[in-house]
Order: C-alpha cells, then sequence, then structure tokens
C-alpha cells in the first residue's frame, strides 16, 4: 500500500516535470503564433495571448512571399532531391555491403569519411566550379549539393541495413536466373524500407529547411524555396511593427512539414531513431 | 551450408561496383575534389573574380594567426560545442528517462519536445530574435510582469552572453532529436533484464546509473558524436541572429568561414580558415570516438 502511494507521487512529479518541460519549449512557439493571428496594426504586448483572431497577417505574408510559387518550388526540389538520393545511395550500398573486398571497404570509408564535414566548406570551391562547368543558375542548382551531401549519411545507413539481408535469398534468386538489376529492385530493395523511410524523413527535414545552397545559388526571386523567401523578411525581424506578418510567414513556412509530421507521426519518430541506431 | 568463395563471386560478381557509380561521381566531384581545391586556394591570395591569382605560401594562415581570428573564432566554437553537448545530453537523456516509463499520456509531451526540431533554423531564428529582443520582447516583456526591470534585458548586444544565448536556441531546437534517439537506445533494453533487477530489490535510481545507463552507452556515444559534430558546425543562429556581433563574440568557424569567402571577398584567407576546421573537427571527432569507447560507465 505505502509502496503504491510512492508510485502514485513519483508519477505526480514527474508529470509535473514533463508539463513544464513542454510549456517552457512551446511558450516561444506559441506565442508567435497568437501574434501571427492578428491584424497587421495590432500592436498589443504580444504575451496577451490568442486577443484577436484575424488572417490579414496571412495574406500579406502569402502575398510578399509569393506562397504557392516558393511552395511549389519546395515542393518539386525535396521531392527530386531525395528520389535521386534513395536511388543512388541504395544502389552504391549495395556492392559495398555485399562484396568483401579491399574496394568495397575503400569505398565505404570514402563515403562515411563525409560524416563530419561541414557542407559549408566546400562551397567556395563548388560555387567557382559550377560557375567556371557554366551549370546555370536555377531552382534545381542547389539539388547537386543537396544530393551530394546526403551520399555519407545514405551510404552509411543503407550499407548498413543491406548487411542484415541474409545472402542466401539472393543466391536462390541467382540459381533461378534472376539478373543482378532484378535481384536488387525486386528483392533486396523492398526488404530496405525502414531504411528508406529514415533517409526520406531526415534528409527531407534538412533539405526541405535548408536555405544556405538555394541561397548560395539562386538569384531570381520566383526560383526562391520556401526558407530562401523567409530571408527577405531579415530586416523585418528588428522592426516590431511588422512583426505580426513576419510571425505568420513563419508559419506559413513551417506548416508544410507540420502538416506531413501530423500525419506521418509514427514513420517521424521510428525514421529518425533507425538513422542512429542502427549504427 | 558454406559458400566457397568461387561460388560468392558467381553471386556477387564484380560488376556490381557499377551501381555506385552515380554516387561516387557527384560525390567525388562536388565534394571530394573541391576539398583539394580548397587545399590549393588556402595558398594563394584568390579573391573569387580575378582568375591571376599568385602563390603566396602560408601568408593566409599567419595572417588568420597574427589577428587573433583564429584563436577568437576556435576558443567561440569549442564552447558552443562542449555547451551544447553537455546540455542538450542531459537534458534530453532526463526527458527520455522521464518519457520511458509507462505514462499514458507520453506520446503528447514526446510531441511536444519534438516539435521544434520541424522548424527551419531561419525561421527559429525569427522566433528566437523575438524572445531576446531589448524592450517589446519575450524575456524581456515577462520581466516586466514580475516586477523585474526588463528594459536592461538585451542579450544578443552582450559580449559576455550572446554566445550562451545563441547556444540556448540550438539546445531548445535539437534536444528533440536527441531525445528520440535515447529514447529508442532506452526502448531496446530487454525488459527481463529490468524484471530481474526489481526482484533483487534494485531502486528506480540504481536501475538507471547501473543497469540502463550502461547498456545504452551506444546511442550516448552517438549522440554526443553527433551533437559534437553539430557544435562545431554552427553556422545558423550566428548567421541569423547576430551576424557574428557584438563584436567578434559570436563568430563562429563555420561563419566566418562564410563571411569571408561572401562578403569580404577573401577566397584565400577563407579556404585557409576551412582548412584548419577540417582538422579541428577531424581532430575532435576521431579524439571523442576513442575516449567514448573507452570510458566504462
Amino acid at each position: 500500500m505505502r509502496n503504491g502511494g510512492r508510485v502514485f507521487i513519483s508519477n505526480i512529479l514527474v508529470r509535473i516535470f514533463l508539463i513544464l518541460y513542454c510549456i517552457l519549449t512551446l511558450a516561444p512557439l506559441i506565442t508567435v503564433f497568437s501574434s501571427s493571428l492578428r491584424t497587421i496594426g495590432n500592436h498589443r504586448s504580444h504575451l496577451d495571448l490568442f486577443v484577436e483572431f484575424s488572417l490579414e497577417s496571412y495574406a500579406a505574408a502569402y502575398n510578399k512571399m509569393d506562397f504557392p510559387q516558393v511552395l511549389l518550388n519546395s515542393l518539386v526540389t525535396t521531392g527530386s532531391s531525395l528520389v535521386l538520393i534513395v536511388l543512388f545511395g541504395s544502389a552504391a550500398s549495395y556492392p559495398i555491403s555485399r562484396i568483401k573486398s579491399k574496394f568495397g571497404k575503400f569505398l565505404y570509408y570514402f563515403f562515411i569519411s563525409g560524416l563530419v564535414i561541414p557542407a559549408q566548406m566546400t562551397i567556395i570551391p563548388v560555387a567557382q566550379m559550377i560557375s567556371g562547368l557554366k551549370i546555370p543558375s536555377t531552382r534545381f542548382t542547389p539539388m547537386i549539393m543537396f544530393i551530394t551531401c546526403s551520399m555519407p549519411f545514405t551510404t552509411f545507413l543503407y550499407t548498413g541495413f543491406i548487411k542484415s539481408v541474409p545472402v542466401e535469398i539472393e543466391e536462390a534468386a541467382y540459381i533461378d536466373g534472376a539478373g543482378l538489376l532484378r535481384r536488387f529492385s525486386q528483392m533486396v530493395f523492398p526488404l530496405l524500407k525502414p531504411a528508406t523511410v529514415s533517409v526520406i524523413i531526415t534528409q527531407g527535414i534538412w533539405i526541405w529547411n535548408d536555405y544556405f545552397f538555394p541561397m548560395v545559388f539562386i538569384s531570381k526571386q520566383e526560383q526562391y524555396s520556401l526558407p530562401v523567401a523567409m530571408l527577405q523578411f531579415l530586416g523585418d525581424r528588428e522592426n516590431p511593427t511588422q512583426w505580426n506578418v513576419l510571425f505568420a510567414s513563419c508559419f506559413l513556412c513551417a506548416l508544410p512539414l507540420v502538416i506531413m509530421f501530423a500525419i506521418f507521426q509514427k514513420q517521424f519518430i521510428t525514421g529518425v531513431a533507425a538513422g542512429a541506431i542502427k549504427g | 551450408m558454406k559458400t566457397g568463395n568461387g561460388n560468392a563471386g558467381l553471386v556477387m560478381p564484380k560488376k556490381m561496383f557499377l551501381f555506385a557509380i552515380p554516387a561516387i561521381s557527384i560525390y567525388f566531384t562536388f565534394w571530394v575534389f573541391p576539398i583539394f581545391q580548397l587545399f590549393h586556394y588556402s595558398f594563394t591570395n584568390f579573391n573569387g573574380v580575378n582568375r591571376n591569382y599568385r602563390f603566396i605560401g602560408l601568408r593566409n594562415y599567419i595572417i588568420l594567426m597574427k589577428e587573433g581570428t583564429l584563436t577568437s573564432v576556435i576558443s567561440n566554437t569549442m564552447i558552443y560545442a562542449a555547451v551544447l553537448v553537455i546540455m542538450s545530453n542531459i537534458i534530453a537523456l532526463v526527458l527520455a528517462a522521464l518519457l520511458n516509463t509507462n505514462i499514458r499520456e507520453r506520446a503528447i509531451y514526446r510531441t511536444a519536445a519534438y516539435f521544434p526540431t520541424l522548424f527551419s533554423a531561419i525561421v527559429i531564428g525569427f522566433v528566437w530574435s523575438y524572445v531576446y529582443m531589448p524592450g517589446e520582447g519575450m524575456i524581456a516583456n515577462l520581466m516586466n510582469i514580475m516586477g523585474l526591470d526588463g528594459s536592461g534585458f538585451n542579450v544578443l548586444a552582450s559580449f559576455k552572453y550572446a554566445l550562451y544565448a545563441i547556444i540556448n536556441v540550438d539546445i531548445w531546437k535539437h534536444i528533440g532529436t536527441t531525445m528520440i534517439i535515447y529514447l529508442a537506445g532506452l526502448q531496446t533494453i530487454d525488459s527481463n533484464l529490468l524484471e530481474a533487477a526489481v526482484i533483487d530489490g534494485c531502486t528506480g535510481w540504481q536501475m538507471f546509473r547501473f543497469i540502463k545507463l550502461p547498456l545504452i552507452s551506444a546511442t550516448i556515444t552517438i549522440n554526443v558524436i553527433l551533437t559534437v559534430i553539430n557544435g562545431l558546425k554552427a553556422y545558423d543562429y550566428v548567421f541569423i541572429m547576430t551576424n557574428g556581433g557584438p563584436g567578434k563574440s559570436t563568430n563562429t568557424l563555420m561563419y566566418t568561414v562564410y563571411k569571408l569567402a561572401f562578403t569580404e571577398q577573401l577566397m584565400g584567407k577563407s579556404a585557409a580558415l576551412s582548412i584548419v576546421a577540417f582538422i579541428l573537427i577531424v581532430a575532435v571527432t576521431i579524439t571523442m570516438l576513442i575516449y567514448m569507447n573507452k570510458v566504462e560507465l
């Protein structure tokens, strides 16, 4: 009985701690969200939460960002980057994990050594190279760097997963006359679904939110992705009269990913964890 | 049944390596090759436009050292990484341990803690610029409400605290990811083991310290290494919130690399700093990996 009482009290303490932590974590976001729902000219203290519900600030942010255009740019570049990352990464990991040779081992370290090197570092030579090779500046140019920078993590993860797919099933398929391409695409790849989910979630969140490469490679406004479109609000940060619109644009920018998270919450959680635990 | 070597060669022929060609070519062209070029640039006075640059030996490195840029930038970056690693891992581990009990509404807490990681760094930078803003900002306002004088609050302009204010934002954003990884690690522990410990009279703290913690040591290593790398790469919030200021107090390695290259057009100098960053990051990561594998919890 006494023990039960202690468990009850410790449960309550744990809950209080967790609730306080959540409030502390979410307070900035909640305050900003409440102000984003005000009219542009409402400059009451931002701590008076949810005093007004208006979409005026959202409408202003929507127009200033050219939301449909930048959303489309973001969707297209993130989507096509992810397809190519999954394709290149899984294909490269197939020989690396299946063939036990010095070259295979070398390739593995060749790729994973990139895990520690910051992406910003290579930007000077890469920017030089892109202008030297006359690669045009389009909304697709940053994709080159998204794919490149994803290779270390993607090959690292896929190599780990392919190793756990038994070789015996491939041997059986070989005897039945299945070629390499068919074995990979129809037998091995479908078994790598957890790895693919993890790659899509982790790399997808990063690419969707990245403003660095688009900022360096894109100059035309109609080619901006969502986070780059946010950069034009940089001056409003210190101008309280523009804050309601700025806050609305923050939530417009985050909205697509928040919706995705609401739908695929389980995949997000397992995908983020799988990437680290498998290593 | 044992598969002979010749047999394996038939099932897994060398031509499989063709599969790796797309990945190798893009990775070599835009990652490996640029790093070699970076070495090359670091010994020149290249400014990004004029192709007739000269070889100037170690001068870029010497200037970086003489100006004091190197020391201040490296010490800022090391403080950043150290505080980030310690704080985010401790908080995330405590959260994960608490969430790993059978609280019914734990999915709600988990979602709340993970939520900030969904936002782009640029949005987070704006939100926290508001939080830290003097006068009308969230903290200044809260101080006023609580009867403290919030009018003097301006943390981003403080030489002493601006760096920590920025690290705080990074901790806030990354706890979610770290916590999810710890939670997954804790969930791989065999429940039979824990039941046996309860029968043997293990208290909650003993269980955590002597059973769970050693069993998730691999997870701890991964999380620590990941946060160290993140800390050493720190760039976003300096760029969005302080531009390295006040003075040079929040200049980090990666932000300075960017600023030297794109604002000051000193590509050679920026390349030299990149090389220093490269060596530092590799050295710290390898040292940490060796150390973490030796420590017994």
